[in-house]
């Protein structure tokens, strides 16, 4: 018989514990969680082409085509170029969305996303003699820079020309 | 004296004892369960249950949510992890440092019972290699977090920070009020930027990821002070007559 009492206590101290564990964990609770991202591509590997084999072709034009191209993962850029000569010869500059600055260069109108070209600008010496030797030069170097894409306070582009990447 | 012993330790009296043990056990859970409403997954009721959901929203659309069923069948509707910034970028661009992009956060009460929430949100760099892999092993500790520039909002007026669980990586953000079924919170965050100090250290910056992660938790209105001190285990004190929530 004292077995039977010992075992109803013990019994019922087990419940009121059980009971206490039950209301401490069942609250009503739920979540929802999301995530996400971006690889950043900082490739500056800025490639200028119209040189070499482009510059003989067209030469008989007295005109060089430039094309500058942003690389597959480059980050979107302003780009400017301006070319130089000999005193002798002027140059003159021509093309599409190229517009020309104040200070001698020559600014693409767009902004350059990785992957993509700037349409021709073309370059194109003036003032050729009329007898032109097989021999003479015209040495005609292009220079380019490039510079990120910076955004002001309300979003809007803009190119900071202190801070480029240069090209020739 | 000697009678009163008997008396005690007669087994009917020890009977007796243990039904009003019994009794009293069955009485308080009733009290309970009628003053807090439970959920646990493996809890088996026979009063009606009611259904608590909360939805992480993006620019207004949700991407990512649990709803428990109104019916107890431990079953829900759930959309975990969802994804965040898919849109952030306009088609035909890339990813410009320094521009500011728009990603609007907010909470909805998706389910039928009133809640309170709280939102962490976790902001660091991963080699995209190995977190492809490896999703908890990837984190690149030595770059800056606090370059993921997002732009917390609505701070003191409807968000308090919690300044004891945040850190550089981390902002743990409690919403001040109940929030009611069916409602929205005031956005939390509105806008990201990544700063254009990271092409100043290109090399460790080319080909890192960033990763912007955010946790929504729920917790029913009833009780609120002790369900949100066991679900979460922080100290709160909840106005009773307002609803208000503040951080102890």
């Amino acid at each position: 018989m004292k077995k039977k009492s010992i075992f109803l206590f013990v019994l019922s101290i087990a419940l009121i514990f059980a009971t206490s564990i039950n209301s401490a964990l069942a609250y009503f609770t739920t979540y929802a969680e999301a995530s996400g991202g971006y690889t950043l591509h900082l490739g500056g590997g800025y490639v200028i082409t119209g040189g070499g084999q482009d510059i003989k072709e067209e030469f008989s034009d007295w005109t060089k085509r430039v094309t500058i191209t942003n690389d597959p993962d480059g980050q979107p850029v302003f780009v400017r170029a301006r070319a130089f000569s000999g005193s002798e010869y002027s140059l003159s500059y021509a093309g599409d969305d190229w517009t020309a600055g104040e200070d001698g260069y020559w600014y693409y109108d767009r902004i350059l996303n990785g992957g993509e070209n700037t349409t021709e600008l073309r370059v194109r010496i003036e003032d050729i003699p009329a007898d032109v030797d097989i021999g003479d030069h015209f040495n005609v170097v292009v220079i380019y820079e490039t510079t990120p894409v910076a955004y002001d306070e309300n979003g809007n582009p803009y190119a900071d020309w202190n801070s480029t990447l240069e090209g020739e | 004296m000697k009678k009163l012993k008997n008396i005690l330790l007669s087994p009917r009296t020890n009977l007796a004892a243990f039904i009003m043990v019994v009794v009293l056990i069955l009485c308080a859970t009733i009290g309970a369960a009628s003053a807090a409403m439970y959920i646990f997954e493996t809890y088996n009721s026979r009063v009606q249950m009611f259904d608590i959901g909360v939805s992480l929203l993006e620019n207004g659309e949700r991407v990512s949510w649990r709803d428990y069923g109104s019916v107890d069948d431990g079953k829900w509707d759930a959309n975990i992890p969802g994804v965040l910034l898919s849109n952030m970028i306009p088609k035909g661009e890339q990813l410009a440092l320094g521009k500011t992009y728009q990603e609007e956060l907010n909470v909805r009460n998706s389910g039928s019972i009133n809640q309170y929430v709280r939102v962490s949100v976790y902001k660091y760099w991963v080699d995209p290699d190995k977190f492809a892999k490896d999703p908890d092993n990837a984190k690149l500790l030595d770059l800056d977090s606090s370059y993921i520039d997002l732009h917390l909002t609505n701070l003191d007026s409807a968000w308090i920070i919690d300044t004891n669980a945040s850190t550089s990586e981390r902002t743990v953000l409690y919403y001040n009020r109940l929030l009611n079924s069916g409602d929205e919170t005031p956005l939390f965050a509105d806008k990201v930027t990544i700063s254009s100090a990271c092409r100043k250290e290109k090399a460790a910056y080319n080909g890192a990821q960033f990763r912007i992660e955010v946790h929504v938790d729920a917790v029913q209105e009833n009780n609120a002070e002790a369900a949100i001190l066991s679900a979460w285990g922080r100290n709160v004190v909840v106005d009773e007559e307002t609803g208000t929530l503040n951080l102890r």
